[in-house]
């Protein structure tokens, strides 16, 4: 009885110290490959910082030319509303058919005209309408930005007419309105560097954890040390667990320092939840990932091939995962595909705990999905090589 | 360098990729499926926000208020809360991104001729969509606000409902969407998505025919052969180069026969900056694989090099002017902007050359100096 329990702990020990070996092989095998071993580092530090500070989708710096028929206080006073982040100035035009002329070649995206009589309109309570002209050859952007001249002028016309009112109701200010003051949570000042590093790193993550392993796979059978590695003394489920093991070493190195050395202490993302919850279901989504790569791997032959499935695969993650846009604005096509897609769940995961603080008892059923989907991804993977190589 | 070599290269190349089929079958399936996907999947339009309503005051008038949310085609209405606390909750499991709090006392306060104040709670993990629902929440209220107004004059004041709304709106502003009138999402994206496929898949295809025969090591023979530097990297270049123009018909037939999106520009201008821009991305993997030794590195730097600027720094998503400084500078160093401008303005303004012309040459230039690099790079007589 004694005997067999050692020997069971002694062949689960061989087993264990195998996957070891082969870990460090594929380490091994990484850290000699210079410009790879580069352009990770560069993935998961200046990437960061470079995407987390650059990019704002949110409409900022949107050019504006105005034709100011006026010229008068009043429409002066209006330009000077449009103010920096959200536009930038780019001169008045002195005909209308020079902005026209801007707008076609690229060098503004709005192009507002005030008309002439404008101030006296206003002073003397005669309703006047602006014209604003968009470049619309990017529909979302040049919306938000046409809204935030809609806010303005609003703005105006709101306390014109709260001034005519007070005139009229001899100095009451008190009117019949809706006010709110929207409160913005999880980010209040809607710093976007926060969005975009997390972004950032999901892709990154992403690639590295499809990619690493299901090429280190195809490589092996391309060069058929794949055979070598069969009659040595490891099962199929060694190989393949230990270049996802290594793979997942490596990413979630590279994650932690993104996130404990670039994204809190200089963007202040505020890491509401737990880390240590974070790191490892990171680890879980490495792994799933990596199943779905692996199985990608068992169906091509060659590593020219696992690149353009690659491609296949994670284009569609990256722009339709809900790291760009929400999940929930996609088209219902769209999210019943995307279910599939490991990275859908784990960006709930990621903006839940980092950013809202929740933890397993709200995102339980992200999890529960991420799992069963990298039990089968991995399943149907080690199934497949089985069938090709035993 | 001769013709014939280059072209016996170049028939070598392409017999190699013709036989790798699944290979060949995604270099052409992926650029049409993509544009497919993004085209129709891919959607930038902040609609359908899913909001919770705690009405307290439970009145004709907040009732009356929240319809307006529930009728307009931005808003996704989740239903009515009782207890605040939920909110919370509901928001962060991400069940809603917006909850709109209506206190006591609305009808009443509001009646009296009194303003009122409603709470409205943002999801801020998306800040661009926050900023949206923000602006689309203040529109709400500023039209709901304005007819309580209107009533309140009609009533107290004695005044017309026209004359009250003249003096409600002093000013307005009226707004024209020129290009894509109708400011259909799929007009602008679809465009862009030429760029994105002839980007992304191109690369690749040429930097994992170099580099697999420096693996392999059969780049050797061709060491050893009698064809130039030109030759050799021209003759490599030249299947992927034709592979991508084909696509180039066929993603500009999508994106004008399945989307519709009209195409105003001029053709030869189009196909000659798609040449220019195929050349820039062919060769952009031609250097990669110049410069690494295995596949997989080739494989991963190329992707990280087509894909992540092409996604962020290209205008596809957000325009370039409204980058901060690197991302402006990184967005600058890469061929893709240029040709973004080109296409966009191709398919949807009736451009002049005059307006281009820079574009043009940039990606000439482009083009040019990836050319002369990768010819720098390569060498006939490796050290190891």
């Amino acid at each position: 009885m004694r005997g067999h329990g050692q020997g069971t702990i002694s062949a689960a020990r061989v087993w264990v110290l195998r996957l070891l070996v082969m870990t460090k092989k594929e380490l091994l095998q990484l850290r000699r490959d210079g410009p790879l071993l580069l352009f990770l580092i560069y993935s998961f530090s200046l990437s960061v910082c470079i995407s987390g500070v650059g990019i704002t989708m949110q409409v900022k710096s949107a050019s504006l030319v105005v034709h100011d028929g006026d010229r008068s206080e009043s429409s002066r006073e209006l330009i000077r509303r449009f103010r920096e982040p959200t536009f930038r100035f780019e001169g008045e035009v002195p005909e209308l058919q020079v902005g026209l002329e801007r707008l076609n070649q690229g060098a503004a995206m709005l192009f507002l005209s005030i008309p002439p009589r404008f101030h006296e309109a206003i002073r003397g309570g005669e309703p006047i309408a602006l014209q604003l002209q968009v470049d619309t050859t990017n529909a979302a952007q040049a919306l938000s930005a046409a809204s935030y001249v809609a806010r303005i002028v609003g703005d105006v016309a709101t306390e014109l007419a709260a001034g005519r009112m007070a005139a009229i109701s001899g100095g009451r200010v008190d009117l019949p309105v809706v006010e709110s003051a929207p409160r913005v949570w999880y980010n209040p000042n809607q710093d976007e560097t926060w969005f975009q590093s997390i972004a950032h790193i999901l892709r990154m993550i992403t690639l590295f954890a499809f990619l690493l392993p299901a090429a280190a796979l195809v490589r092996e059978k391309e060069h058929g040390t794949v055979e070598q590695l069969l009659v040595a003394p490891v099962t199929p489920l060694h190989m393949m667990l230990s270049k996802v093991l290594a793979m997942t070493l490596v990413i979630l190195a590279s994650t932690l320092f993104a996130v404990m050395v670039i994204m809190k202490p200089f963007f202040g993302v505020p890491i509401k939840g737990s880390l240590a919850l974070f790191l490892v279901l990171t680890a879980l989504y490495c792994v799933t990932t990596a199943g779905l790569g692996l199985f990608a791997a068992t169906v091509t032959k060659n590593q020219a091939q696992i690149g353009m499935v690659s491609l296949l695969v994670i284009s569609p993650m990256f722009l339709l995962s809900g790291i760009t846009t929400p999940y929930e604005a996609m088209p219902p096509w769209v999210q019943s595909i995307m279910a599939v897609s490991p990275l859908r769940y784990f960006t709930k995961i990621a903006h839940g705990i980092l950013l809202k603080g929740v933890g397993l008892d709200v995102l339980w059923d992200a999890v529960v999905a991420m799992v069963l989907l990298g039990g089968v991804l991995f399943g149907l993977g080690m199934w497949r090589f089985h069938k090709q190589f035993a | 360098m001769t013709i014939r070599r280059l072209a016996a290269v170049a028939k070598k190349e392409w017999k190699e990729t013709v036989r790798n089929r699944l290979f060949l079958l995604m270099a052409f399936l992926l650029p049409p499926l993509w544009m497919v996907v993004f085209g129709y999947g891919l959607v930038l339009d902040v609609e359908r926000v899913p909001f919770a309503v705690v009405d307290r005051d439970r009145s004709p008038l907040s009732r009356d208020y929240v319809y307006r949310f529930i009728e307009s085609r931005y808003f996704d209405y989740r239903g009515t809360i009782q207890d605040e606390r939920e909110i919370e909750g509901l928001l962060g499991k991400t069940a809603i991104r917006l909850a709109i709090i209506v206190s006591e006392g609305f009808q009443g306060r509001l009646s009296a001729g009194r303003p009122t104040t409603v709470q409205i709670l943002l999801d801020g993990s998306f800040p661009l969509h926050a900023d949206i629902t923000k602006s689309y929440v203040l529109a709400i209220n500023r039209a709901f606000s304005r007819d309580l107004l209107t009533d309140f004059l009609v009533r107290t004041r004695g005044m017309t409902r026209d004359e009250a709304s003249r003096l409600l709106e002093p000013v307005t502003v009226e707004t024209r969407y020129l290009y894509n009138e109708e400011v259909r999402g799929t007009w602008s994206i679809v465009p862009a998505l030429i760029m994105f496929a002839l980007m992304v898949s191109p690369p690749i295809l040429t930097a994992l025919g170099m580099v697999r025969e420096k693996e392999t090591g059969s780049i050797y023979t061709m060491y050893g052969s009698t064809a130039s530097k030109g030759d050799i990297l021209l003759g490599k270049l030249a299947p992927y180069c034709a592979i991508s123009m084909i696509n180039v018909v066929v993603l500009w037939a999508t994106a004008v026969w399945l989307f519709d999106v009209p195409f105003k520009g001029n053709v030869v201008v189009f196909f000659v900056a798609s040449v220019l821009f195929v050349l820039c991305s062919t060769g952009m993997g031609l250097v990669v694989s110049l410069l690494v030794r295995t596949q997989m590195a080739a494989l991963i730097i190329t992707i990280i090099i087509a894909m992540v600027p092409t996604i962020l720094y290209s205008g596809l998503l957000v325009p370039v002017s409204s980058l901060g400084l690197g991302a402006r500078l990184q967005a600058h160093a890469f061929p893709a902007m240029y040709y973004t401008d080109v296409v966009r303005a191709s398919f949807l303004k009736r451009f002049s050359l005059h307006t281009l012309w820079l574009d043009i040459l940039a990606l000439a230039g482009f083009a040019g100096a990836i050319l002369l690099l990768a010819h720098r790079l390569f060498t006939k007589r490796p050290n190891a």
